[in-house]
């Protein structure tokens, strides 16, 4: 005979491992959790008083958190096109490309676009901030059209809105180096508490609102819906095209976040590779977080945990002293890793 | 000559083949008829190798064969020309006449002289004058059907079994296409003809084999007996059908169609629905019926033709323009038009009605689930909670949370494709009762089935389509199966 109690306490991890079998997201954050551990343990007790260590450990946090600020908020609307089945890999150009626009705009130089009109202050950087969040729309919007009107499979439509995004955001500004007023990098860099902590404060918001979005609103219904089973979704009265064109707007709406965000924290962008290989980022996030490739399967929080658990590993791979070169072939193992996990789960 | 004896064969505890025997003769050509669902299919894919009988024997001039895989049943001369064909549109004729056993030189490259050689020599025996070179994409229907016969004919196939060849062919396609089976017959080539059209039959066919449920009901010489007969042994004796009654309220027309038409699939129709009515459209395979109504649904587009709704002319270019204007749909194949799988049962339940009742955008669950809760009532959708995904349910009880996905935006008009497609018994006269019900309340409704039974249970009238036109109409207590076959299969009714 067992008593009830031991068996309960023995049970523990058979219940987590019940909660994981019911929901995804358990697996996601026990992976988080125990890298958190171990990063926690490999920073080390080493300081004089518990308030130092936890000092520390905080800085170290909000690091990697403002760090994947704007890739993160980048992996959400990239949860949304792979939800629907497709894919977007114009988002770095697509942040050159709003980022050179609005530090055109705002340049405190001689070729300063609003300057020259005599705008300048909080007034411009709402102008600039306005006309790089419909820009960004406005691009995404037009890769949306591409897939759906223009029927052209979503790689291959974002693959050539990459390289003309790019090169032409290049072209325009070679020789030219905006000079970002200093207000403005406030956006980014305002001290609260002897912390710089503001882009976390963005992506959090945007991730709750993502979140809502997703979960409770038609929109995020149907992209569930266009993502699990097209025809069904279409013939239930949803507007595939629409759902599908919209998703892409708000990529482009979140990038444009995303460049505002860079812009602001440092000052300047690196047309040539600001961005680059973001879109990739972005996907393995999306796909650590359980998000299927096939479409119809994916979570705002699941994409929220998968960046967390990247970021995580980069910090590792640093308290650990890897090699740089290295890195990136963690990064490739722990995208391959999950997927290999979440198909053994499901089976 | 072929024989095939007492072949029996059952997909679990359905017996679809019982104690079936044909035989064909080099030189011959027979048609293989019956039903949707007759067993035409299972005998023939037992006979191309793609199926095993559980019980029988199959003989080829006195041998006895086994066939456990195409291929042997391809070395053994019987090639299987199924309806949708086999050919790689992006390679030439004579590549595609050899794909899998290309002919090599001793290098190891292809030997295309070779190949278009041997591909001209095959067409100059059957007279076909086409050029081996030519791209498949580039040829029409019938030309791919009689490239594929070749093929079997460059295999030394000494029975060739045709499925439906003539489906989706025109008028001069099909006359193509016979003269090459008549060549092939000269030839001493038996020839195993499935076909849903009488008129060809009695056209191209020797002899006949009708099955039904499973059963050769009647074979014979195809002189001795009419199209009129053929459709008589398909059904078997008319059976009596209970019909289901109701309080009939015909009020207003809702639905009217001019000269409607698709660019493949119907052409010219005609035809109106009312307030409380049961209208049932019906046909066999490749009579456009499905993509009639998708076009009325606007999942699909017409070429010509107008569509007026409650008396008002309409264009529905979108499906969420139909649901718009109160036009609902509940699909045929259920799994891949109907469940979203990554969905559970409430969100399926009410995916079609959340732009409906949305504040701001924002899915109202609450009122959602209070609807869902009365349509599980209603509907009788036996399930443990409104959270489990939607495949954990049975398919009769799937099939009612796709009927009340619609239900719940109260369409004027309802068109069930296949409406008890995959479902059980109980649930069927349950999903009937539901449909009467609705007209009761002065729904418009189209149901499209393939199943004559349904059709006189539970319509007023129905309209018998034939390749994408209305071959006829029959009503009331007057409709019964051997009309609808008739019309079906492309004869007319007598007059009277």
């Amino acid at each position: 005979m067992q008593t009830a109690k031991s068996s309960k306490e023995r049970n523990i991890f058979k219940r987590l491992m019940a909660a994981r079998a019911a929901d995804s997201h358990v697996g996601i954050a026990l992976v988080l959790l125990l890298l958190i551990v171990v990063q926690t343990l490999v920073l080390g007790f080493d300081y004089g008083s518990f308030g130092q260590w936890f000092n520390a450990w905080f800085r170290n946090w909000i690091n990697i958190l403002r760090n994947n600020a704007g890739v993160g908020i980048v992996a959400l609307g990239m949860t949304f096109v792979i939800i629907t089945g497709g894919i977007d890999l114009a988002v770095g150009s697509t942040l050159v490309a709003t980022g050179a626009v609005i530090m055109t705009l705002i340049d405190t130089g001689a070729n300063g676009v609003l300057g020259g009109l005599g705008i300048t202050g909080l007034p411009a950087y709402f102008i600039a901030i306005v006309i790089g969040l419909v820009m960004g729309y406005l691009l995404g919007k037009g890769i949306g059209l591409l897939i759906t009107k223009g029927r052209i499979a979503p790689f291959i439509a974002t693959l050539g809105a990459m390289k003309i995004f790019r090169s032409v955001t290049q072209h325009f500004m070679q020789g030219y180096n905006p000079r970002v007023p200093r207000d403005f990098l406030k956006i980014s860099n305002v001290q609260i508490g002897g912390l710089m902590f503001m882009p976390i404060v963005y992506w959090a918001i945007i991730a709750i609102v993502l979140h809502y979005i997703s979960t409770r609103t038609t929109f995020g219904r149907q992209v569930i819906a266009v993502g699990s089973n097209e025809r069904a979704a279409q013939l239930s009265g949803v507007n595939v095209s629409r759902v599908k064109t919209r998703v892409y707007s708000l990529m482009g709406v979140l990038v444009a976040i995303a460049a505002i965000i860079q812009v602001s924290r440092i000052g300047s962008m690196d047309y040539a590779n600001a961005g680059s290989g973001m879109e990739m980022d972005a996907i393995a996030a999306a796909v650590v977080g359980g998000t299927s490739m096939a479409g119809g399967r994916g979570t705002i929080l699941g994409t929220f945990m998968g960046m967390l658990i990247i970021a995580v590993m980069n910090n590792l791979l640093n308290l650990f002293g890897v090699p740089p070169f290295l890195r990136e072939a963690f990064k490739g193992l722990i995208v391959v890793l999950a997927v290999l996990l979440q198909r053994k789960q499901r089976e | 000559m072929i024989e095939m004896k007492n072949i029996t064969k059952s997909f679990g505890t359905n017996l679809v083949l019982k104690n079936v025997s044909i035989a064909l003769k080099g030189g011959e050509i027979c048609a293989l008829i019956g039903e949707n669902g007759a067993g035409k299919s299972t005998l023939m894919n037992i006979l191309g190798g793609v199926h095993q009988m559980d019980s029988g024997e199959i003989f080829i001039d006195g041998q006895r064969v086994n066939f456990n895989t195409p291929a042997q049943s391809l070395g053994a001369g019987i090639a299987f020309i199924h309806q949708e064909l086999n050919l790689i549109n992006d390679l030439p004729i004579f590549e595609n006449m050899f794909i899998g056993r290309e002919l090599k030189d001793k290098w190891g490259r292809l030997d295309l002289k070779g190949m278009y050689k041997a591909t001209e020599e095959i067409f100059a025996r059957m007279n076909i004058q086409i050029d081996p070179g030519t791209m498949v994409r580039d040829l029409d229907a019938s030309y791919k059907q009689i490239v594929e016969i070749c093929r079997a004919i460059m295999m030394e196939a000494s029975v060739i079994i045709m499925d439906e060849p003539t489906t989706s062919l025109t008028e001069p396609e099909i006359k193509r296409v016979f003269e090459m089976m008549r060549t092939l017959q000269e030839q001493g080539v038996g020839i195993i003809f499935i076909s849903h059209k009488l008129g060809e039959v009695m056209e191209i066919c020797q002899r006949y084999f009708v099955l039904r449920d499973g059963e050769l009901v009647a074979e014979g010489a195809v002189a001795d007996v009419t199209t009129d007969d053929l459709a008589r042994f398909m059904v078997g004796h008319d059976i009596e059908i209970d019909r289901l009654s109701r309080t009939k309220n015909l009020g207003k027309e809702i639905l009217r169609l001019e000269n409607f038409s698709h660019a493949r699939d119907f052409r010219q129709i005609n035809l109106s629905v009312r307030e409380g009515e049961i209208l049932g459209v019906t046909g066999l395979l490749g009579d456009g019926r499905s993509t009639l109504f998708q076009t009325v649904f606007g999942a699909d587009r017409c070429i010509s033709g107008r569509m007026f709704l409650r008396g008002e002319e309409v264009k529905v270019t979108s499906t969420e323009q139909a649901l718009q204007l109160g036009i609902g749909y509940v699909p045929r194949n259920r799994k891949e038009n109907g469940i979203i799988k990554d969905m559970n049962v409430l969100e399926n339940a009410s995916i079609v009605s959340w732009p409906l009742f949305a504040k701001r955008g924002v899915v109202d669950r609450e009122r959602h689930e209070e609807i869902f809760r009365g349509q599980q009532q209603e509907l009788d959708i036996v399930l443990q909670s409104f959270s489990d995904a939607i495949n954990t349910l049975s398919g009769g009880n799937q099939q009612k949370v796709v009927l009340a996905k619609w239900l719940a935006a109260d369409p004027k008009l309802l068109i069930l494709d296949n409406p008890t497609q995959g479902v059980d018994v109980g649930a069927k006269e349950e999903i009937y009762g539901t449909i009467l019900k609705l007209a009761e309340q002065g729904m418009a409704i189209v149901v499209l089935s393939s199943e004559a039974q349904e059709i006189i249970r539970i319509c007023d009238r129905a309209l018998v389509m034939y390749h994408g036109e209305i071959q006829g109409e029959v009503s009331g207590s007057a409709m019964t199966e051997h009309d609808i076959m008739r019309l079906a299969t492309g004869g007319v009714l007598d007059a009277g």
